[in-house]
């Protein structure tokens, strides 16, 4: 990860001569950029769906041409609505607690002294991260569950009288979506920062010592800002991604009594797109979340430019 | 998505709690194009087909023994691939949209998707040349596969019975009680719902818990995504009608009839209500997944539920019996409720029921389309179909001096083996097959059926309750009318089909989408009347009528047809 990117001022011309040159680099590029037309630009003719009553059999060229019918459709569709509120609602939600526990988390680890506890805490607390989705809300399920670990715990210390059904409350379940998130993906995120803090010249930490700087103190002054380009960057990038606020998390952790909460982007365009074969609908529902991500990190990363922070582009 | 599947037959042995529920659903970018279409011949000059089912089911080894005899005998053999973690129509969806096929497919509820795709091949052509086929209906029942182009694309292979009925088994739905909560009454004469939940009531009051101290769960309900029928069509069966799965055909004046809003429907979930707030429900009932229903009934603490037979019994059977649950008495039995006393039941429908809305096809992809047709063909040829479903003659099954087919204990185990059944047994489930009489006229086409082999296989309480009651098997205990089901029969086989092109699709999905939401809400409701009111206040808002307006057009249509 380009902590700065450098800003270069290239003062070479174009001439035949340096073409030639660097004709081995040119092949490599165009080779990357035949890639990235065929693999991501011409999929994207697909997006023509989305202005078609598209049906398999008609294909493409075939299709009945509706214009924004189906975007009309789309926001007239009260689910629709409720389900950007979830998304981004959840996106927030998930972005928010685990960028600010993976930075706690980093700090904390970079704390500890013992070289040899330090590895095993990060080693460990990383795990997760390479846990599917399936494996972590089986588990869930099961320490949620009216007999689970939680329930359990919390009947033991007289918090509560009764078990309670967790998934049974819509009002639990975007939590639990973010708690998910945290517990699975900290010690992962924590692992960019920790690389960063490693990369802060250990002078300025004694000099901060010899000025009188205790532990709050070297980390308020000396690490905070330190790793503040990488947390930046890792903030612009996430922004772009809240719409991603997932799939398989809700898709699996839902059911009938939190539906109304639960159910996001992703399971909209998997319910109207692919399972009632709508796939102008879907394709519709699709576009609108990526040009919203779009607007979202190009707004994100001109306020960073305004504010003189580090940015993406 | 609601009633789908109620009438399949599911042959989940083995496989049937396995993780597929749960299985990350996320694969669907992977599922494209998996299919490699290959009619090629293999060197041995097999035939390989593919086939893909939209339904979740077990995998055989690619070297099974009885594959391999099948192979030898009609030179080709199928490669079968079921779906796993996603739906049937987000699979079809998805194999749709990426435009390859398997040769052979049954897409669930939505093959009229994949008609109107142009993805399957018509059968008209071929019907005549291949007799087997051919016979496995009329020419009405034909007649009510065809499509609005007037072709037949597929053939549903359930429920389709070769001379005389031998149905021992009750396969649909029932509320069931373990059989020892009966003996323990006594064995009472039950009627009716509340005297279901009295006699679970006071055999929960004196047995609080199990032998090893767990506590009973009185009764659960599951309402997991598309099984949730097990909650929501109760009210069609208590006032007596079929199983017609969407609506109630009121025989009287041929009306559609919606058994959401009924009377009935008010008392059964009224009555849900009280028991759950007596602590007789489930508490987890609303969010458990199908995979920890299954488990729940495995262990034997619930003593009653209402639910389809194939959905639990293949799985929780055996489990009872290798631990040993089944000598305690908790098999469930089925019982024929009525919401009032001195009603006649149709729990049971008697007789094949034709679900004309899925089946097996064969696709555009397949490059060799008569053979594919040949392979059907000789599945339903005698000698394959034992080799199907009894085994090898000598190893999986005995005859005796009269032609009678039997197993021993030992062979019995081993075809209920899940290690036994990948590596030995090969049922192409989901391709054409015979229920009923054999073609020598004494033995049964599927072991299931074999009387002998029913009574052999059961466990002693279950043996003593049916005794009890005077009843020969699991249909003698719901004591169903005899009735002849209507013409239309079964409604379910319209709504199935239903798309969101047509506005009582799209009603009848967002009211699938209300009744999730809201019946466990109601059922778990601190004040029954209030919820029930807000809920039939979103109930309407989803334009039910629409889809009933439907429903009678599909209804008229088929009298009509019928009369035709």
């Amino acid at each position: 990860m380009a902590r700065k990117p450098k800003k270069q001022k290239s003062g070479t011309k174009i001439t035949v001569k340096e073409l030639k040159r660097q004709k081995f680099l040119l092949i490599w590029a165009g080779i990357f950029v035949v890639y990235g037309i065929i693999f991501y630009y011409l999929p994207l003719g697909g997006w023509i769906m989305a202005f078609q009553n598209y049906k398999p059999k008609d294909g493409f060229w075939h299709s009945q041409f509706v214009g924004l019918a189906k975007f009309q459709t789309l926001f007239s569709d009260s689910t629709f609505i409720r389900v950007i509120r979830n998304t981004l609602a959840m996106g927030v939600l998930n972005l928010v607690s685990t960028f600010v526990m993976a930075i706690l988390f980093a700090i904390l680890l970079n704390e500890i002294r013992s070289k040899w506890g330090k590895k095993i805490v990060q080693t460990i607390s990383y795990l997760p991260h390479f846990l599917s989705w399936i494996i972590v809300t089986g588990i869930l399920h099961d320490a949620l569950s009216t007999s689970g670990i939680v329930n359990e715990v919390l009947l033991k210390l007289h918090i509560i009288e009764n078990s309670i059904n967790f998934f049974a409350y819509p009002a639990y379940f975007w939590p639990i979506v973010a708690f998910a998130n945290v517990w699975k993906e900290t010690g992962w995120n924590a692992i960019v920062y920790l690389a960063a803090i490693t990369a802060i010249d250990p002078c300025l930490y004694e000099a901060a010592a010899i000025d009188g700087a205790g532990r709050w103190g070297k980390i308020k002054y000396i690490t905070l800002p330190g790793i503040r380009p990488t947390i930046m960057i890792l903030l612009l990038m996430n922004i772009g991604n809240v719409l991603n606020a997932g799939f398989e998390v809700q898709y699996l952790l839902t059911n009938g009594l939190v539906q109304k909460v639960s159910q996001t982007i992703d399971i909209y365009v998997l319910n109207w797109g692919i399972s009632q074969m709508d796939y102008s609908l879907g394709t519709a529902a699709g576009m609108f979340k990526s040009v919203v991500s779009i607007i979202l990190i190009v707004a994100a990363n001109t306020i960073a430019k305004k504010t003189g922070d580090e940015r993406l582009f | 998505m609601s009633q789908k599947k109620i009438s399949r037959k599911e042959f989940l042995r083995g496989s049937a709690a396995s993780a597929a529920g749960m299985m990350v659903a996320g694969t669907f970018g992977g599922m494209m194009g998996q299919f490699t279409t290959l009619t090629a011949l293999a060197d041995d000059e097999t035939v390989e087909f593919s086939a893909f089912f939209a339904m979740s089911g077990s995998e055989i080894n690619s070297d099974n023994e009885i594959a391999a005899m099948i192979a030898e005998q009609t030179g080709a053999k199928c490669d079968e691939t079921w779906l796993t973690g996603q739906t049937d129509s987000e699979a079809i969806g998805t194999i749709i949209a990426g435009g390859e096929y398997p040769d052979f497919i049954n897409g669930g509820d939505s093959m009229v998707s994949l008609y109107e795709a142009g993805a399957l091949v018509a059968w008209d052509d071929y019907l005549e040349q291949y007799p087997n086929l051919k016979e496995m209906y009329s020419d009405e029942e034909w007649d009510k596969f065809r499509q609005d182009d007037g072709k037949i694309y597929w053939a549903n292979v359930f429920q389709n019975s070769y001379g005389e009925d031998k149905t021992t088994t009750h396969n649909d739905e029932a509320f069931w009680i373990q059989a020892k909560v009966l003996e323990w009454a006594g064995y009472p004469e039950i009627k009716t719902l509340d005297q279901y939940f009295d006699l679970i009531e006071s055999y929960v009051a004196e047995n609080p818990t199990m032998d090893d101290g767990t506590a009973y769960i009185p009764y659960t309900i599951l309402c997991y995504d598309w099984y949730y029928y097990c909650l929501e069509n109760a009210p069609q069966f208590l006032d007596g009608y079929p199983n017609d799965g969407s609506v109630i055909v009121d025989t009287d004046t041929l009306t559609i009839v919606d058994y959401n809003t009924t009377d009935t429907a008010v008392r059964y979930f009224r009555k849900l209500n009280e028991e759950h707030n007596k602590g007789m429900i489930d508490p987890e009932f609303a969010t458990q997944t199908t995979d920890e229903y299954t488990a729940k009934l495995s262990t034997g603490r619930v003593l009653g539920m209402c639910d389809q037979w194939w959905n639990f019994a293949y799985t929780v059977n055996d489990v009872f019996t290798q631990t040993g649950l089944a000598d305690e008495g908790c098999n469930y039995v089925p019982l024929g409720l009525t919401i009032d006393e001195g009603m006649e039941n149709q729990w049971h429908s008697y007789g094949d029921t034709l679900n004309n809305s899925s089946g097996i096809a064969v696709t555009t992809s397949c490059k060799n389309v008569d053979a594919a047709f040949q392979f059907m063909n000789d599945l339903l040829d005698q000698d394959i179909h034992n080799l199907r479903f009894w085994g090898v003659e000598g190893v999986d099954y005995l005859v005796d001096d009269d032609g009678m087919f039997y197993r021993t204990d030992e062979m019995r185990a081993n075809w209920s083996d899940s290690e036994y059944q990948a590596s030995h047994i090969c049922n192409y489930s989901y391709f054409p097959q015979w229920l009923g009489t054999s073609r020598d006229g004494i033995n049964a086409m599927q072991p299931s059926q074999q009387s002998s082999e029913f009574f052999n296989d059961l466990a002693e309480p279950l043996v003593a309750c049916f005794e009890a009651y005077g009843a020969g098997n699991y249909v003698d205990m719901l004591g169903s009318a005899k009735v002849e089901t209507g013409p239309w029969y079964p409604m379910y086989s319209y709504s199935n089909a239903m798309t969101t092109a047509t506005a009582g699709g799209v009603a009848w999905n967002k009211m699938g989408e209300v009744k999730h939401e809201w019946l466990p809400k109601v059922v778990m409701a601190e004040d029954f009347d209030s919820l029930w009111e807000q809920y039939m206040e979103a109930y309407e808002g989803t334009n039910p009528q629409d889809f009933l307006d439907e429903m009678q057009e599909e209804l008229d249509r088929r009298i009509a047809a019928a009369e035709g």
